[in-house]
């Protein structure tokens, strides 16, 4: 099993429902995304490229893409992150992070990797989400999970349900039947930073 | 005949521990454990790291130190492996200094720097052998136990208890882990995202800054310790020293501009904008001091032949400070300018630079300083390490 993603960039409105489905799904600390939208061209987030009148909007989801090829797990000095076998899923074992953030160097697309710098806080008193997910750690890296907690419930990841457009669209690339694998079929993609030669597992539809 | 198997065999010092020096160095690593309590029970927040620039001072610090560690190797395994007499009795000195400064590296400056310093022992439990900081550690570790053995060594051979032939095999592996200093060089360099560093040229400019580092250290040593009478090196060695200095620093700054002229020279692109960030944007201070240092500690050094000490160690400082900013720039340069850089949600920490440490960080960072200090000091005056009249 292989599972991947596929967002369609001609889909994606850039509204960050997928970023905060994501936030609270895996009840993540403030200041900690671990899936952002950005703004492509634009000075700041949310801004468009250009002059008036000639505007544009485009937008680049970016979370952490379970590379085939990953340079976070080559780099980890102490294997606290790795791929799993059974379904090709980068996973972080906060239980054995050092808290070196090499792994944030090494990794190619800047930001989907984050640090807890301080004690977790969250914005309300209650924990959001799902019960399942693991607890959040002080002075270890997180990321994108792609949500393996549903996963496991024979869920997809909380962006996939939540995104308004259905711009993203998740399954095993390995089963010829998967939504997945049907989206790519026909359509041109590319990968982010594909020249690094991480292959990764997100496929950006055009 | 080895020079220092003509000093007298029970040279030892027999001074107090509670010296000026040693309260000061003290009283400074107290403060440096002081920052380090609250780090730990606030977090790397009292850092001024964040999400862009996640590395800084303590990997600076690591970096030097780990320069001086196989600088020191190399210093010491020189002599014995290519007949320099001149300069055998000032290895002892060395290799005590490669035993501190890999111990600040290994220990220290990792330590403070990982935020689970209480699960360091996985390096050992569970290190991935594909990753280059699990081969630097062995490295370091490697580092530590041949400082010892080769300080052991030599103060044997000082004191007439072994041949001085028999320091070929520590000479000789001495002065490979000495050049293994590359592998340093490959935590940044093997590194797929993050182009500035992935460059053949880093492993020599490791291994040069990690010369220059430990002969401006012993120079400094030199000339404090010749005045009290510890040691006594003629200053036509102290001379050749500050000119060897000289010569790698030049060299250093050839791979610094040719570096920048390089991104310059296109006009546009990634490369191009990330070093404008150095020599005219928020990297602009560090770079151009970078300059300064490193052209005013060539002038110095490379003239210091028939002058005396002070101008010596003027030169040694400033090239300290350059290599510094040789290595807070190599980071920044390439932290501030990541391949993918969108707008997007705000992540914690600056994400513009310049990086500029916080108090908290440089407290810390002369705390470990200091804690080596105390070391070098005690080590001085307990060890049998000098060649003059005061190390008796």
């Amino acid at each position: 099993m292989r599972y991947a993603m596929a967002i369609d960039l001609d889909r994606c409105t850039g509204c960050h429902a997928c970023s905060v489905a994501c936030k609270v799904e895996n009840n993540l600390p403030n200041g900690i995304w671990w899936n952002r939208i950005m703004t492509v061209g634009g000075e700041a987030m949310d801004t468009p490229e250009g002059k008036f009148p000639n505007l544009r909007m485009e937008f680049l989801p970016i979370n952490c893409q379970h590379c085939e090829n990953p340079a976070c797990v080559k780099a980890c000095p102490v294997g606290a992150t790795y791929k799993r076998e059974e379904d090709g899923i980068v996973i972080q074992d906060y239980d054995k992070c050092i808290g070196c953030r090499y792994c944030m160097v090494a990794c190619p697309y800047s930001g989907v990797r984050q640090f807890n710098w301080k004690k977790p806080e969250y914005a309300i008193e209650v924990d959001m989400g799902d019960a399942n997910v693991e607890p959040h750690q002080y002075n270890v890296v997180e990321k994108c999970t792609f949500c393996s907690h549903r996963l496991a419930q024979d869920l997809k990841p909380a962006c996939i349900d939540t995104c308004p457009n259905r711009a993203r669209i998740f399954g095993d690339l390995d089963d010829p039947d998967s939504d997945i694998s049907k989206a790519l079929k026909g359509r041109s993609y590319f990968h982010l930073l594909e020249e690094k030669g991480t292959k990764p597992a997100i496929y950006y539809l055009t | 005949m080895a020079v220092q198997t003509s000093i007298p065999v029970e040279s030892k010092k027999s001074g107090g521990l509670l010296t000026p020096w040693n309260i000061i160095f003290a009283i400074l690593a107290l403060v440096g454990v002081t920052c380090w309590g609250l780090q730990l029970s606030r977090g790397l927040q009292v850092t001024n790291l964040g999400t862009t620039n996640m590395w800084g001072l303590y990997i600076v610090g690591f970096m030097i130190f780990t320069g001086v560690a196989a600088g020191s190797l190399l210093f010491a395994s020189v002599p014995y492996l290519f007949k320099l007499d001149e300069f055998k009795p000032y290895t002892r000195i060395a290799t005590y200094l490669g035993a501190i400064a890999s111990i600040e590296a290994a220990s220290l400056f990792i330590i403070v720097d990982i935020g689970n310093p209480e699960r360091v022992w996985l390096f050992i439990t569970s290190g991935n052998f594909t990753s280059p900081m699990f081969w630097d550690f062995l490295i370091l570790a490697a580092y530590m136990v041949l400082s010892v053995i080769f300080t052991r060594q030599l103060i044997q051979v000082h004191e007439g208890k072994k041949e001085e032939s028999s320091l070929r095999p520590i000479a000789v592996i001495s002065f490979i882990a000495g050049i293994l200093v590359v592998i340093t060089s490959f935590v940044f360099s093997f590194q797929v995202a993050r182009p500035m560093w992935s460059n053949p040229v880093q492993p020599i400019s490791f291994l040069f800054s990690a010369l220059i580092a430990a002969l401006v250290v012993q120079m400094i040593l030199a000339v404090i310790l010749n005045k009290s009478g510890y040691i006594r090196m003629p200053m036509n060695l102290l001379g050749k020293m500050a000119k060897i200095t000289a010569v790698l620093l030049c060299i250093e700054l050839i791979i610094v501009v040719s570096e920048v002229l390089m991104g310059l020279y296109p006009g546009a692109g990634s490369e191009y904008e990330a070093l404008m960030w150095l020599v005219a944007g928020q990297g602009a201070v560090g770079f151009w001091l970078e300059l300064v240092a490193l052209v005013a500690a060539i002038i110095l050094l490379g003239k210091a032949g028939s002058s005396k000490g002070s101008r010596v160690i003027v030169g040694a400082l400033l090239a300290l400070v350059a290599i510094y900013f040789i290595k807070v720039n190599f980071l920044q340069v390439e932290l501030f300018n990541p391949l993918l850089n969108y707008a997007g949600p705000p992540v914690y920490g600056g994400t513009t630079g310049p990086y500029i440490p916080s108090l908290i960080e440089i407290g810390l960072s002369l705390g470990i300083i200091s804690a080596g200090a105390l070391l070098l000091n005690l080590g001085l005056n307990k060890l049998n390490l000098g060649n003059g009249k005061a190390s008796k």
